[in-house]
């Protein structure tokens, strides 16, 4: 892969994957973004297996934007299994969605999500959104190095 | 139990109360009736021993006379004190029948003149010896007509007595016979009334039996079509719930590409180009908003209540707070009075604090000096609480509109709003089983007035809006 992909965009909602890389192409946040348009595809990017067999988990997206409403897998099995494994448990997931169901919040919450944000109707709401959790995840927050889980438990043994 | 039932009821008693007295008065009646048969008995012996002493007077002086000896002297003397006893005694006994007293009369004379004549015989006998005696006797010769006339007076007597005697016997057998009649057949009509009885209070019982089987029938039908209606009803809910969740994303849609088109291409649209975009994306933002009250609509009758001891102070204060940005830059007081303690969802009640908080807010903007207050007041015995604004307020005829679903009193030019707000105020104050009214006039302001939850059960003064003075803390913008 020449580029290194930054975010894994999760949206089955064409407009919503359209509107969300325009905001964050806006604020020049996102050079490479991939969109998984279901759970199963992110699933394969995340550990890099079926179409996404050349990826290598020492590459791993810097965020996951993860939308709940999902074809084949949804937002949160998703999410359960990315905390579930030690290469991928240390990947910021927001989840970005429409509900703001209390059962939604609570079952995310449980899973270890990073963050949990409603889409406001209003664009500009949106687009503010948008830039201050690309700003945040991108540019402020310190990732962790790829691996590192796995070789503090080396150690550990 | 009915009135003719009730009769039933006593009825038995009264007949056993009426037999029991007949029995006792018959009782008495039958007692008076062997007195009386003793009596006849007691004076038919008393006869019998008038006519022995009498005889022992004959005997005693006729011993006398022949044989001059005091022993007989004695026996006759005894006699006569016995007569006299017995002749003191009969009119007393007698004295119930004036035919026997009358013939008591008739008997006293000649008794006394066949003792005078046994004793001149005796008189002769010790003046002037036996044969002088014996010739007085001869001569006098009288005692065997006085003792015939005796005797036939007393057994005259005996006869009207036995007489008497077998009429009183009769009588008393006759009183023993009503007796029985009254005991058996009281009895047997007390049994029969009871028996009475018993059928009828068998008929009532399957009677509600009867009914006590219809009226679980029925309350099973009705607990089933409650099931069926809250099931539909939660059916509905989320129904509704989902509409507005899908209609979310298409009009979040309508609002980015016309947002997209304002950032990006204004430079190539004209005034009224753009004047049409900023309408699309203001609608689409109304839109949400009705969306987003219908969803917490929906959500509220979808939620279970989380009862719990809440002072409606603190919720109040809450809402002040919340709605504190929607009345930025205007003068507005604030009249609070304390409020009480309640089971209560918090967080509900909060929210219709708020949406009454934010109606009063509205609808007083365009007042230069605007006044809300908010206290508790009561009515019927039941705690109310009360927002008060000096808004526009609303003619009452229109009162019965306040509360529906996308109902709205004023225009949206005038007021903005989607609709819901009262609409979720009501089901949340129904949700705890309470009431919410209104009271208003065009211009003058307008009061809501809740309950949450059953009435105290003391009812105690029932005061009206206004609250007094002393209970409010007065804040000023």
């Amino acid at each position: 892969m020449s580029h290194k992909v930054e975010i894994l965009l999760v949206e089955d909602g064409v407009e919503d994957a359209e509107l969300t890389i325009r905001a964050l192409r806006r604020y020049k946040l996102a050079n490479n973004i991939h969109v998984a348009e279901d759970g199963a595809d992110a699933l394969d990017f995340l550990f890099c297996r079926g179409a996404h067999e050349g990826r290598r988990f020492s590459h791993p997206p810097k965020l996951v934007l993860l939308d709940l409403k999902l074809p084949k897998i949804n937002g949160m099995e998703v999410l359960r299994s990315i905390r579930a494994d030690e290469r991928t448990k240390a990947i910021p997931v927001v989840v970005l969605t429409s509900s703001k169901e209390e059962r939604d919040l609570v079952t995310g919450y449980n899973l270890g999500v990073s963050a949990y944000v409603q889409k406001p109707v209003e664009f500009e709401q949106f687009s503010e959104a948008i830039r201050q959790i690309g700003m945040f995840w991108m540019l402020i927050n310190q990732a962790l190095p790829p691996g590192a889980f796995a070789a503090s438990n080396a150690y550990g043994d | 139990m009915t009135s003719s039932s009730k009769a039933i009821a006593a009825f038995p008693l009264l007949i056993l109360t009426c037999i029991g007295t007949l029995s006792y008065w018959s009782e008495v009646r039958n007692d008076q009736d062997r007195g009386w048969v003793t009596h006849t008995l007691h004076v038919v012996e008393k006869l019998q021993t008038l006519r022995i002493d009498i005889t022992q007077c004959e005997t005693g002086q006729r011993g006398y006379m022949l044989t001059g000896k005091d022993r007989y002297l004695e026996l006759y003397q005894a006699g006569v004190t016995q007569v006299r006893q017995d002749l003191r005694e009969l009119p007393d006994l007698t004295a119930d029948n004036p035919n026997e007293r009358e013939a008591i009369t008739r008997l006293d004379p000649l008794i006394a003149s066949r003792l005078a004549e046994l004793n001149d015989g005796i008189w002769v006998r010790k003046e002037s010896g036996l044969l002088a005696g014996a010739e007085a006797v001869t001569r006098a010769n009288n005692g065997e007509k006085w003792m015939g006339q005796i005797a036939s007076q007393i057994s005259e007597m005996r006869d009207t007595e036995a007489a008497l005697l077998t009429s009183r016997l009769e009588t008393a057998a006759a009183s023993t016979r009503k007796i029985k009649i009254v005991i058996v057949g009281g009895n047997a009509l007390a049994i029969l009334i009871l028996l009475a009885k018993y059928v009828v209070i068998r008929r009532e019982i399957d009677k509600r039996n009867l009914a006590e089987r219809s009226l679980r029938l029925s309350n099973e039908r009705l607990e089933r079509r409650t099931a069926e209606l809250s099931e539909t009803n939660i059916e509905l809910e989320s129904f509704a719930y989902s509409v507005a969740h899908d209609l979310r994303a298409p009009l979040r849609h309508i609002a980015g590409y016309s947002g997209v088109l304002v950032q990006d291409y204004a430079s190539r649209l004209d005034e009224e180009g753009l004047r049409c975009l900023g309408k699309v994306s203001d609608c689409a933002q109304k839109m949400g908003r009705l969306v987003d009250d219908l969803l917490s609509l929906s959500k509220i009758g979808r939620q279970e209540l989380k009862f719990q001891n809440t002072p409606l102070d603190v919720l109040l204060e809450q809402a002040i707070d919340d709605v504190a940005p929607e009345w930025a830059g205007r003068k507005l007081e604030w009249q609070i009075g304390d409020l009480f303690k309640v089971e209560c969802d918090p967080g509900l009640v909060q929210q219709v604090f708020v949406n009454l908080l934010s109606n009063a807010v509205k609808y007083t903007r365009t007042r230069e000096h605007a006044v809300i207050q908010v206290g508790q007041t009561r009515q019927n015995g039941e705690r109310v609480v009360f927002v008060h604004d000096n808004g526009v307020g609303f003619e009452m005829q229109y009162a019965g509109k306040l509360f529906g679903v996308f109902q709205r009193l004023h225009k949206a030019r005038d007021f903005e709003g989607t609709g819901v707000g009262l609409a979720t105020v009501q089901r949340i104050i129904r949700k705890h089983g309470g009431r919410i009214w209104a009271e208003a006039e065009l211009d003058r302001g307008a009061t809501f007035f809740f309950t949450l939850g059953a009435p105290e059960k003391n009812t105690s003064r029932a005061g009206k809006f206004p609250i007094p003075e002393g209970q409010m803390h007065v804040t000023q913008s």
